[in-house]
Formats: structure tokens, C-alpha cells, sequence
């Protein structure tokens, strides 16, 4: 699960950047950005902080 | 009567007229117009010598009888003569006014490096007065020792890596030894990776500005490696923190750091792609607050809560600080510290727009001022008391938020981009603790990874196109300008940057920390981090002649266990 979120994350970033380079448009751009960021996010905070909540110390 | 109203009047007019007549007679005669002109004498030889008597220097004598009036201190005869035997030459005194320009900036740049070099103590306070008293000493030593651990990374070859390439700063001097940079071709663009030169600052780059560029960024750096030591606090092995700290110094921040200030590929995203004048942060939102915060997040998920933070049904517990005063005095310290950190990244009080320091250093109070009244009135509103370390918190998310518009925006700006950041670290705050479990001492990934993201965001909303930093940014002629300035490119170019903040820097920072946990360990043993890592990682107490509690479990773990928020301490006290 770690590393789906891990990978999530990395691909969030991927994505937008290798946009640049398919689409001039700005408004295509932004769009693509902002759910490359949504992508990264959900990532880490949810699949990837669900990884370590799992064996957290609390639950033990 | 009117009549002699009338003649007095007449009179007046006549003789104004008169006097106009005169005056503009005097005005033709002394012979200005180039029409008229005698012929010009030619401009002397750059390098004839001067008859430097007509400046009227003083003699001997003068400056024998002393210069309490500073009249006859500094003149032609100190300007620095490149041969004796000729004397004063105009090439001279044109060199002289060059140097005096690269000297001021010089020292601009030095003077505010010194400044951020005493933000360390400001964040070691800060951290230290936010644990608990057990873990002072330990929590100290990591903010004291990130200065040497970071400075000696950065030196081996951090700088190199983050400015090896980045072409020569104009502001000073010329000279362009910081000439290398690694790039590869990719989808048929170039892209700026790292730079090659610059290891040990030795070869070309022991030179006199690189020195001044190397200190100036050193402690940049040295700022987001200490972040990190706040979220992991009070239960980090020291020889973990010591090698987590090398490789951010030497590896993680010059890279991204390179990308956006080095000439690498963020900053050229406005020469390569059209995108505003590319990823522009002008003090380090995102290159130093945003990857401190986003390493802290990464290293937090890895080493788990503190013993006693969240109960077994998930609920959190305060864990107070055990020192307010040091807290927000350290915070005094940091807002001090930022004087250098924002107006000094100009690099210049001379020429290239450099006299919007001013216009830098207000907009930096004002947006901590602001940041301070949303964080104040958050936490007022919602829980009754005004807290004092979420004001401080407050305070420092507005600096943060600050860091990278400062150059680029008015101070309406500033003070809106401080309120929202002083809001936004008190809800990023309790959804750190409450929906994602996760255990931050002091705050650090709310005050910087969250609002270092929001400053980098900033830019591309608010930046109003009145900078003029020589007629250029990254490459890109004209004045950064945001989307409510009509440049909706530039705010791309910081997505961009945000999304390489989030993917790739909490990546790397993710998987490097994750192999020290396997091969060093992160975290303390449960029995040493209930004793206090004093003791065990540090072998003295911060406090021996204090007797401190034995108990370890928090002090304000007053929450029922249905209670869904971390309340702060006075108000659990209330409801107990």
C-alpha cells in the first residue's frame, strides 16, 4: 500500500510536467496541474499515510 | 478710490512685463543653446591623467587638524590609483564607481546572510520551548548541530549540485566561474538537472563572489534542514538525524533547489514553455519552507507518533511545551532573522531594481503581522482563549507565506497572503493531528509545508508586475506578473513547482529516510523516549537542578475519549 502511495505521488508529478510538452494550451495545463496535484495528494495523505496507520504504535 | 486701484494695477502689470522682458534677455545672452555653442573641447583619454586639483582635495594640513564635520572624508584622494607614477586617470575613477557598486552589494548580501545564520537560534528556541522538558538538551542539540552537519554537506557538494551552473550573478561582479550545469534532452527541450562545479569551493569558484553566494545560500539551506528536526522531535536518534540532515544538505534541497534558483529546468519553464517568466520564488516558499515541510511530513509518517499522543480509539492528546516565553521569543528572533532572509535574496542595494528592499522587508512584517490576527482569532473563536504558540505559529506562517512574493507584490497583497496563512495554519494544524494521525511537535509541516505551498501559489495569484529586477526574470524580459495581473502562465509555472515540491521532493525525501530507518534506525526505544532523550541520547539533563515530572504520559491528557479534538490545555482544564 506504501508503495501504490508512493507511486501515486510521483506520478502526480510526472503527469503535468510531461503535459507541458502534448498541450500549449494554458487553461489545459492548469487543469492537467491541478489534478496531478490532486493525485499526489491522495497519495500520500490517504493511501500512503494509511500504510503507516496501520501498524501505528497507538494501535498496538 | 477705484480709480487708484486701477492705476496701481497698470503699474504692476508694466512692470512685470518688464522684468519678463529682462529675464529672458539675460537667458539668450549666456549662450546654452547648442547652435550657439563654441566648439566643443574633446573628452580626455580614458587613461590621461586627471588634474585632480580642480576637485579641490584637501591639503595636508586640512586633514592634520582632524574631520569632525566628515566634510573632508572621502574624496578624490581615496579613490585607488592603478599607477602612481601616472596618477589619477578617468579609467580609474570609472573602476571606482564599479567596485563601489559590487562592494555595497557585497556586503548587502553578507550582512542579511549573517542575519539568516541567526534564524538557527530562533528555530532552536522555538522547537526547544514547544517539547517537553525532558527532551530539551536533545531537542537543542539537533538545532545546534544542523548548522554544522548542514554546512559541511553543503560545502562538500551540496553548492556545487545547487549552483554549480547557474550562471554569474551581475549584482556581484562579472565574473562566471558557476559555469557548469548538467542537462539532458528530453522531449525535445533541455533540461537544467544539476550543476558540476564548485565542490569543495575549490579551482575556479575560490573566488571572491562565490564565497558571498556560497554563505548566502549556505544558510538558506542550513533553514529547511532544521525544519525537519521539529517534527521528528523527542523521539529522534540523534545518528539518525545526523545522517537524515547530510544527505538533505548535500542531496534533496540543492537539487530542487538548483531546478528553481540554479538555472535548472523550473526556472526555465517561461523560456521553454511560455509559462510566465518560469517557476519564480524570490526568497524560498517552496525551495527552503516547503521542502523542510514536506521532509518533515515525509520523515513524520516514518517514525510514528510520539507514546501517548493518540489514544486507542484515535483520539489525540496534548502534549504542551514546557516553555512559552523561549517559544515566542524565538519567534521575535525569526521575524528579526527574516529582515535577511526576504530583502537580502535581491543580492543587491545597488542598480537592478535593489531599492525594493524596502518595499521586500515591509511586505515581510506586514504578512506576519496578519499572519499572527488569523491565527489569534481562529483559535480565539473557536476554542475561547487566544493561544500563544498558534499565535507564534501564526506569526511564522505568514513569514513563511511571504517568502516567495515578497519581491513581486504590493503590501495589500502581503497583508491578505498573511491572513490567509495565519487561518490556514491553524485548520492545517488540527488536520494534521485529528484526520491524519499524524504527529507534529511543533507545527512544522502546517507553518512550512503548508503554507510554503500556499506562498508558491501566491506568486501566480498576486505577483503585480511593478518589479523591475533589470529588466528581467529567468530569461524572460519584463516583470513577474500573477493571474489577478493577467498572466495565467505563471501560475502553472508555480503549480508545476508545487506539484514538484509534492511528488518528487516528499518522494525522495520518503524513500531516503526509509532506507536510514533500515539500516540506522529512526526512532529512539519506547523505554528511552518515555525517560526523555536527554539521558540516553545525550547523556545530561537540559534542566539538572529541575525536578521533572515522572509521569510521561502528557500533562494535558484531560480528553474524555469522545471528545474528537485536541483541545488546548487551559480549555481541557475548564472541562475536566
Amino acid at each position: 500500500m506504501k508503495l501504490i502511495g508512493l507511486a501515486m505521488a510521483l506520478l502526480g508529478w510526472v503527469i503535468p510536467v510531461v503535459t507541458l510538452v502534448i498541450s500549449q494550451s494554458t487553461t489545459a495545463r492548469m487543469v492537467v496541474c491541478l489534478l496531478g496535484l490532486a493525485l499526489s495528494l491522495v497519495g500520500i495523505l490517504v493511501v500512503l499515510n494509511k500504510g503507516h496507520l496501520k501498524e501505528a504504535i497507538w494501535k498496538a | 478710490m477705484s480709480r487708484m486701484v486701477k492705476l496701481s494695477s497698470l503699474t504692476i502689470m508694466l512692470l512685470l512685463c518688464g522684468l519678463s522682458v529682462w529675464a529672458q534677455s539675460q537667458s539668450s545672452a549666456s549662450g546654452t543653446t547648442p547652435a550657439t555653442a563654441q566648439s566643443s573641447t574633446p573628452a580626455p583619454a580614458i587613461d590621461a591623467p586627471l588634474n585632480v586639483k580642480m576637485a579641490q582635495p584637501p591639503s595636508t594640513d586640512d586633514l592634520a587638524k582632524g574631520d569632525p564635520g566628515g566634510t573632508k572624508t572621502g574624496t578624490v584622494n581615496d579613490i585607488v590609483v592603478s599607477d602612481p607614477n601616472k596618477g589619477l586617470t578617468l579609467s580609474d575613477a570609472i573602476n571606482q564607481v564599479g567596485q563601489n557598486r559590487v562592494a555595497i552589494n557585497f556586503t548587502w548580501t553578507l550582512i542579511t546572510g549573517f542575519l539568516v545564520m541567526f534564524m538557527q537560534a530562533g528555530f532552536a528556541v522555538v522547537e526547544t520551548g514547544l517539547c517537553r522538558a525532558k527532551n530539551a538538551n536533545h531537542t537543542m542539540m539537533m538545532n545546534f548541530m544542523v548548522y554544522g552537519f548542514g554546512l559541511f554537506a553543503f560545502w562538500v557538494c551540496g553548492f556545487a549540485l545547487q549552483m554549480g551552473g547557474c550562471a554569474p550573478a551581475g549584482t556581484l561582479g562579472g565574473a562566471n566561474p558557476l559555469n557548469s550545469e548538467h542537462t539532458i534532452s528530453l522531449l525535445g527541450k533541455t533540461w537544467g538537472i544539476y550543476g558540476t562545479r564548485g565542490f569543495f569551493l575549490s579551482g575556479t569558484t575560490y573566488d571572491v563572489a562565490v564565497m558571498v553566494i556560497f554563505l548566502f545560500q549556505m544558510v538558506f539551506m542550513d533553514t529547511a534542514l532544521t525544519i525537519v528536526t521539529g517534527a521528528a522531535a523527542e523521539r529522534w536518534k540523534y545518528a539518525a538525524f545526523a545522517v537524515s540532515s547530510v544527505f538533505m544538505g548535500a542531496i534533496t534541497y540543492p537539487l530542487f533547489a538548483n531546478w528553481a534558483w540554479g538555472g535548472g529546468w523550473l526556472s526555465q519553464l517561461g523560456v521553454n514553455f511560455g509559462l510566465g517568466h518560469g517557476y519564480a520564488d524570490f526568497a524560498g516558499s517552496g525551495v527552503v519552507h516547503a521542502v523542510g515541510g514536506l521532509t518533515a511530513l515525509a520523515l513524520a509518517l516514518i517514525i510514528g507518533p510520539r507514546i501517548g499522543k493518540f489514544n486507542r480509539n484515535g483520539t489525540p492528546n496534548a502534549m504542551p511545551g514546557h516553555d512559552i516565553v523561549i517559544v515566542l521569543t524565538g519567534c521575535f528572533i525569526l521575524a528579526f532573522g527574516w529582515f535577511g532572509f526576504n530583502p537580502g535574496s535581491t543580492l543587491a542595494a545597488s542598480g537592478n531594481g535593489a531599492l525594493r528592499i524596502g518595499s521586500i522587508a515591509v511586505n515581510t512584517m506586514l504578512a506576519g503581522c496578519t499572519g499572527s490576527f488569523g491565527a489569534l482569532l481562529y483559535m480565539w473563536m473557536r476554542y475561547g482563549k487566544p493561544d500563544a504558540s498558534m499565535t507564534g505559529n501564526g506569526l511564522l506562517a505568514g513569514l513563511v507565506a511571504i517568502t516567495a512574493p515578497s519581491g513581486f507584490v504590493n503590501t495589500v497583497s502581503s497583508a491578505i497572503i498573511g491572513l490567509i496563512a495565519g487561518f490556514l495554519v491553524c485548520i492545517s494544524v488540527e488536520f494534521v493531528e485529528r484526520v491524519l494521525k499524524i504527529d507534529d511537535p511543533v507545527g512544522a509541516i502546517s507553518v512550512h509545508g503548508t503554507n510554503g505551498l500556499w506562498g508558491v501559489i501566491s506568486v501566480g495569484l498576486f505577483a503585480d508586475g511593478a518589479s523591475n529586477y533589470g529588466g528581467s526574470w529567468n530569461g524572460v524580459n519584463g516583470s513577474v506578473r500573477g493571474l489577478f495581473y493577467g498572466d495565467p502562465g505563471q501560475l502553472v509555472a508555480q503549480l508545476i513547482g508545487v506539484g514538484t515540491l509534492v511528488g518528487f521532493v516528499f518522494g525522495l525525501s520518503y524513500v531516503a529516510n526509509f532506507i536510514i530507518d533500515k539500516v540506522v534506525g529512526q526512532r529512539v526505544s519506547a523505554e528511552d523516549e518515555l525517560e526523555g532523550l536527554d539521558i540516553p541520547e545525550m547523556g545530561a539533563l537540559c534542566y539538572p537542578d529541575f525536578v521533572l515530572k515522572p509521569n510521561s504520559t502528557p500533562a494535558g491528557a484531560m480528553v474524555s475519549e469522545a471528545a474528537e479534538v485536541t483541545m488546548p490545555l487551559h480549555v481541557a482544564r475548564e472541562t475536566a
